[in-house]
C-alpha cells in the first residue's frame, strides 16, 4: 500500500470514527429524552394524583359528617348529591391510578381501593337514607360504626398506594440519572478509544513516511558529500519513497557512468600528457603555465619548474629572439587570453613558430612552437595551448636532405653532358676563374677594360653552363656575373673590394670543383672520355635519379619518418652511383675464358657468380680485374683438368669456377673455387725444393706448403705456358692487394691432410669500402662461357 | 559602402591600414586622435567599426572608447584597439568600454580582413 492510500485510509477512518461517536451520542440523547418525558409526564403526575386521593377521602369524611349532622332535609339532600360527586371523582382518580399503575402491586392496591371505596360509599348511602328517613340516631350510629370503619380502611389503602407511588417515582428518577451517567461514560470511552486508534495510525504513517524520507535524505546527503557515486540508497519499499529512491539511484548511476567516463578521459589525458613525445602546456590569464603539462616538456626545456612559472620566461629564456620580438609575443598572448576568439586570429602571426634555444650542453636546439586557443562556450579564450616540438634533428635532416637533393640534381645535370664535353667545360671554367683571379689581384683599382674582361669571362662560363643545362652552376655564376655588371655601371652602387671578389671567386671555384669531383668520384668519369660510355658503370640511371628527386619534392619535411626514409633512399641512390655488379667487373675476363680454354686444351668452363648483393665501386674495378684475370687463368690452367681426364673421373667435361662475395671484419671477401683436381701439394713441394725455398724432405704443414706459391719466382707449371708463366705470378697478385690494404689466402676445403691434391679455395679480401651492399640487387648467375657469342676479344 | 574609422596619430600606420582596407573593398575614414575620432563618428553615425591606436595626443584611444559609449551613447559600434604592449590594466579599461578586440602591432592584414568585414557590415 502506498503512502497516498495510507493517508486516505487515515482520513476515512477518522471521518467514520467521528460519525459513529456522533451517531451514538444522538441515539443516546433521544432515549434519555423519552425517559425524562415518561418521568415528568406519567410518573410524577400519578404520584401527585395519589396524594390528591387522600385529600378527597378527607373531604368525603367531612361531607358525610356534615350530612349526618345537617339540621334540615335540604341541606342533607345537597350534601348527599355532593357526596355522589365526590364518589365519582374518587372513582375517576382510582381509574386513573389503575391506568398509570406500573406494576401488579400498584394495580392490586388500586383494585383494593376501588372495592373499599364501593363499601365505603354503600355505608354512607345507608347512613344518608337513615338521615333522610329521619332516623337521626340510627344515622349517627351507622356513621360511627360502619362508615368510620370503612373510612379508616379506605384511608389506609390510599396511603399505602401513595407511599408506593412515591417509591416508584424515586426509582424512576434514579434510573434516569444512572442512564445519563452511562451515556456520558460511553461517549468518553469511545472518544478515547478512537483517539488512541487514530493516534496509533498517525504514528505508523509518520514512521512509514517521515523516517524513510529522513533516511533517504541522509543517504543522499552522504553520497553528495563523499562524491562516492558507487554508493546506492537501499530500496526497501515499493511506494512513492521507494520510487523516488529508484529514480535517485538511477540518476546516481548515470552520474557514476559520466564520472567514470570523465575519470577515464582524465586518465587518458594524463597518460597522453605523460607519454606524448611532445611538449604541451597551457598559458593562463596571468601568463603562467597551468599545472597540467606533458612530461616531455621537462626534457625539451631542461627544467622541472614548469607549473606556475611565467610562460614567457620558461619558453623563451635562452632563445635567440630579440627583446622586441619577445615583447610582441607577450603582447599577443595578453591580447588573446580573456578576449573573443577573433583576437587569436588577429595576433597569431606574432606568436613565433620556431625558436633556437640553448641546451644545457650549449648545443643549439630548434623548437617548433604551435599555438592554439582554448575557448569556452562563449567563444572567449580562456587559455592558450602551446605545443613544443624539438625539431633539431628534423631540421638537420631536412638540411641534409636538401644538400643531397642538390647533389642529385647536379648529378642529373652532369649526366646530361658527355664526358668529353664536361671535361672541356670544367677545364675552361677553371681557366676563366683563374684568369679573373689574376685580373682582380693585379688591379687595386679596376679599369673599364678589366671590368669588361671579368664580366666577359664570367658571362662565357655562364653561357657554357647554361648550354649544358648545369642549372645550379649557372645560378652561382649568374650572381658573380651580376656583381661584375654592377661594378661596371657608370655610378656603381657596389665598391671594388679585392678580398671580397677573390672570396667570391674561391666559392665559385669550389663549386666548379665540386661538379668535377662528382663527375670523377661519384660517376667514375675521370679524364676526358678515357672510359668511353659511362652509363655502363652506372647501376643508377637518370630515370632513377629523377624518381628520387620527385620523391624528395613530395616529402613532408615536418615528418621525421618521411624525411629519414627520403634521406635513406637518396643515400642509397648516391651510394650506388659509380658501382657495378661483380659480373660486370669481371665481364671481360669471363668473355676471354673460352679462347683461353681452347689454348689449354680444356673445355670452356662454367662460371658461377653469387654476389649476395655486393656491388663493386668502379675505382676498385681495375684492381679486381688484374687479380682475377690471374686467378681465373690459374684455375683453368692448373685446377680444371682436360675433358678426357674429367670424364674418366666421372666429372662434367667442362669445369666450373665459382666466385662468392661476402663481407666480414670490415672486408669484402671474394671466395674463388673450382671443381678441378685441387691444389697439387706434391708439385709445390718439388718445385720449392728445386728452387731452394724448402730443404729437401723438410716437414711442413699443408698450409705452410701452400703458402709457397706466393713466394717470388715460384711457378708450378711443368712447362712455361703462354698463359700462366708470364712473370706475373701469385707474388705479384699478393703485392697488388697489399698495396690496396687487401690480402689473399688459400684455405683447404677438405680434411685430407698430407694428400697429393687437396680441395681449396682462394679468398681475396679487400676493404669493405670497395663495395656497396644492396640486398635487393643480390644475384646468383651461372655463365656457360662456351655459349657466349664468339668473336669476343680478350681484354 | 562599408566604412571603417581608423584613428591613429601616426600617418604611417594610418596609411598602411587605410591602404589595406581599400584593397579589401572597405572605405576608410581617418582621424588623428581620440577627439577627432569622436567628431568623425558623430558625423558618420552609420560607422560600425572603429580601429584605434591606444596612445595618442589630446585624447587616447581608451578615453575615446569610453566617450563613444558614454557621450555618444553609441553601444553598437565595434571597437578594435591597436596596441604594442600587454597591460592588464589597459585591457580592464578596454573591457569596461566594450572594446571587442586587440591587435598587436605590426598589423597583419590578411589575418584580420574577414573579421573586419563582418564587424564593419
Amino acid at each position: 500500500m502506498n503512502i497516498r492510500h495510507r493517508i486516505a485510509l487515515l482520513v476515512v477512518l477518522s471521518f467514520l470514527a467521528i460519525l459513529s461517536i456522533g451517531g451514538y451520542a444522538v441515539s443516546e440523547s433521544r432515549r434519555n429524552a423519552a425517559e425524562v418525558k415518561s418521568v415528568t409526564d406519567s410518573v410524577m403526575p400519578s404520584t401527585l394524583a395519589s396524594a390528591d386521593l387522600a385529600a378527597l377521602a378527607k373531604d368525603v369524611q367531612l361531607a358525610t359528617m356534615a350530612l349526618v349532622s345537617a339540621p334540615g332535609e335540604d341541606l342533607a339532600t345537597q350534601l348527599r348529591e355532593k357526596l355522589a360527586q365526590q364518589k365519582a371523582a374518587l372513582t375517576d382518580g382510582l381509574q386513573q391510578q389503575l391506568e398509570s399503575a406500573t406494576d401488579d402491586t400498584q394495580r392490586g392496591q388500586v383494585k383494593q381501593a376501588q372495592e373499599s371505596l364501593d363499601n365505603y360509599f354503600a355505608s354512607i348511602e345507608e347512613t344518608a337514607k337513615l338521615k333522610l328517613a329521619g332516623k337521626q340516631a340510627l344515622a349517627e350510629a351507622n356513621l360511627f360504626a360502619t362508615v368510620a370503619q370503612y373510612q379508616r380502611e379506605f384511608g389506609q389503602i390510599i396511603d399505602a398506594l401513595r407511599v408506593e407511588k412515591t417509591r416508584a417515582k424515586d426509582a424512576a428518577i434514579d434510573s434516569l440519572k444512572a442512564r445519563l451517567a452511562r451515556t456520558v461514560q460511553a461517549l468518553l470511552f469511545a472518544t478515547v478509544i478512537i483517539i488512541v486508534i487514530l493516534g496509533g495510525m498517525g504514528w505508523l504513517l509518520y514512521r512509514q513516511v517521515v523516517i524513510p524520507i529522513a533516511r533517504m535524505q541522509a543517504e543522499m546527503s552522504g553520497i553528495a558529500e563523499s562524491q562516492d557515486f558507487g554508493r546506492r540508497v537501499p530500496i526497501t519499499r515499493a511506494d512513492e519513497i521507494g520510487r523516488s529512491i529508484m529514480a535517485f539511484n538511477s540518476m546516481i548511476a548515470r552520474i557514476e557512468e559520466s564520472s567514470i567516463q570523465l575519470r577515464q578521459k582524465t586518465a587518458d589525458m594524463q597518460t597522453m600528457l605523460q607519454n606524448i613525445p611532445q611538449g604541451i602546456l597551457t598559458i593562463s590569464a596571468d601568463g603562467t603555465v597551468h599545472h597540467e603539462y606533458s612530461a616531455y616538456l621537462e626534457k625539451i626545456l631542461d627544467t622541472r619548474e614548469i607549473a606556475g612559472s611565467k610562460a614567457m620566461d620558461l619558453v623563451f629564456s635562452g632563445s635567440s629572439l630579440g627583446a622586441d620580438t619577445l615583447a610582441q609575443v607577450d603582447a599577443a598572448i595578453g591580447a588573446c587570453i580573456g578576449e573573443d576568439q577573433m583576437n587569436f586570429d588577429f595576433n597569431r602571426h606574432l606568436l613565433v613558430g620556431e625558436i633556437e634555444r640553448k641546451a644545457p650542453d650549449d648545443s643549439a636546439r630548434t623548437l617548433d612552437l604551435t599555438w592554439s586557443a582554448i575557448t569556452d562556450e562563449f567563444d572567449t579564450i580562456t587559455r592558450l595551448m602551446l605545443c613544443v616540438r624539438d625539431v633539431t634533428e628534423l631540421r638537420k635532416l631536412a638540411a641534409e636532405t636538401a644538400e643531397q637533393k642538390r647533389e642529385l640534381e647536379i648529378i642529373g645535370e652532369i649526366l646530361g653532358v658527355t664526358q668529353e664535353k664536361f671535361h672541356e667545360f670544367i677545364a675552361s671554367s677553371l681557366h676563366f676563374i683563374e684568369e679573373n683571379e689574376s685580373l682582380i689581384r693585379q688591379h687595386p683599382e679596376p679599369s673599364t677594360e678589366t671590368l669588361n674582361q671579368l664580366f666577359r669571362n664570367m658571362h662565357t662560363i655562364k653561357g657554357n653552363a647554361r648550354t649544358y643545362g648545369l642549372r645550379h652552376l649557372t645560378d652561382a655564376v649568374h650572381e658573380t656575373e651580376q656583381h661584375y655588371d654592377a661594378l661596371r655601371q657608370p655610378r656603381p652602387e657596389v665598391a671594388w673590394d679585392q678580398p671580397q671578389l677573390l672570396g667570391e671567386l674561391a666559392t665559385l671555384r669550389n663549386f666548379v670543383e665540386r661538379y668535377a669531383s662528382i663527375n670523377e668520384v661519384s660517376l667514375g668519369r675521370k679524364g676526358p672520355g678515357r672510359r668511353g660510355n659511362v652509363e655502363r658503370y652506372l647501376l643508377v640511371d637518370k630515370a632513377k635519379i629523377q624518381e628520387t628527386l620527385l620523391r624528395l619534392d613530395a616529402v613532408n619535411i615536418a615528418n621525421i619518418h618521411e624525411l629519414v626514409a627520403a634521406r635513406n633512399a637518396v643515400q642509397k641512390t648516391l651510394r650506388l652511383l659509380g658501382t657495378e655488379a661483380l659480373r660486370e667487373t669481371l665481364g671481360s675476363i669471363i668473355e676471354s675464358l673460352p679462347s683461353l680454354a681452347a689454348e689449354l686444351g680444356k673445355a670452356a668452363p662454367r662460371v658461377m657468380i653469387e654476389d649476395h648483393g655486393h656491388l663493386i665501386k668502379t675505382q676498385a674495378s681495375a684492381l679486381l680485374k688484374n687479380v682475377f684475370m690471374h686467378l681465373f687463368r690459374n684455375s683453368l690452367d692448373h685446377g680444371i683438368e682436360a675433358p678426357a681426364e674429367r670424364a674418366a673421373a666421372g666429372k662434367d667435361p667442362a669445369g666450373t669456377v665459382s666466385l662468392t662475395a661476402a663481407t666480414g671484419g670490415g672486408m669484402l671477401h671474394l671466395h674463388l673455387a673450382d671443381d678441378g683436381r685441387g691444389l697439387a701439394l706434391s708439385h709445390i713441394r718439388a718445385k720449392a725444393e728445386e728452387t731452394g725455398l724448402l730443404a729437401p724432405g723438410q716437414i711442413i704443414t699443408d698450409e705452410a706448403l701452400a703458402q709457397q706459391i706466393f713466394r717470388p719466382g715460384f711457378s708450378t707449371a711443368q712447362t712455361l705456358t703462354s698463359v700462366s708463366g708470364r712473370g706475373v705470378g701469385m707474388d705479384a697478385v699478393r703485392e697488388f692487394l697489399h698495396r690496396e690494404h687487401g690480402k689473399i689466402e688459400i684455405r683447404f676445403t677438405d680434411t685430407r691432410a698430407n694428400n697429393e691434391f687437396r680441395h681449396f679455395e682462394i679468398v681475396v679480401s679487400v676493404p669493405e669500402s670497395f663495395a656497396e651492399h644492396l640486398a635487393e640487387a643480390a644475384s646468383r648467375i651461372v655463365i656457360d662461357t662456351g655459349a657466349l657469342p664468339a668473336g669476343k676479344a680478350v681484354a | 559602402m562599408t566604412q571603417v574609422l581608423v584613428v591613429d596619430d601616426s600617418s604611417t600606420v594610418r596609411n598602411e591600414v587605410c591602404a589595406f582596407l581599400k584593397d579589401a573593398g572597405l572605405v576608410a575614414i581617418t582621424a588623428v586622435d581620440g577627439r577627432d575620432g569622436l567628431d568623425k563618428l558623430r558625423a558618420n553615425p552609420s560607422i560600425k567599426l572603429v580601429v584605434s591606436d591606444v596612445n595618442m595626443p589630446n585624447m587616447d584611444g581608451l578615453t575615446m572608447a569610453e566617450k563613444i559609449r558614454g557621450e555618444l551613447r553609441n553601444a553598437v559600434v565595434n571597437i578594435i584597439m591597436l596596441t604594442t604592449e600587454n597591460s592588464p590594466s589597459i585591457k580592464e579599461r578596454g573591457k569596461a568600454a566594450g572594446v571587442k578586440g586587440w591587435i598587436v602591432k605590426p598589423f597583419n592584414g590578411p589575418a584580420v580582413i574577414s573579421t573586419f568585414k563582418k564587424l564593419a557590415a
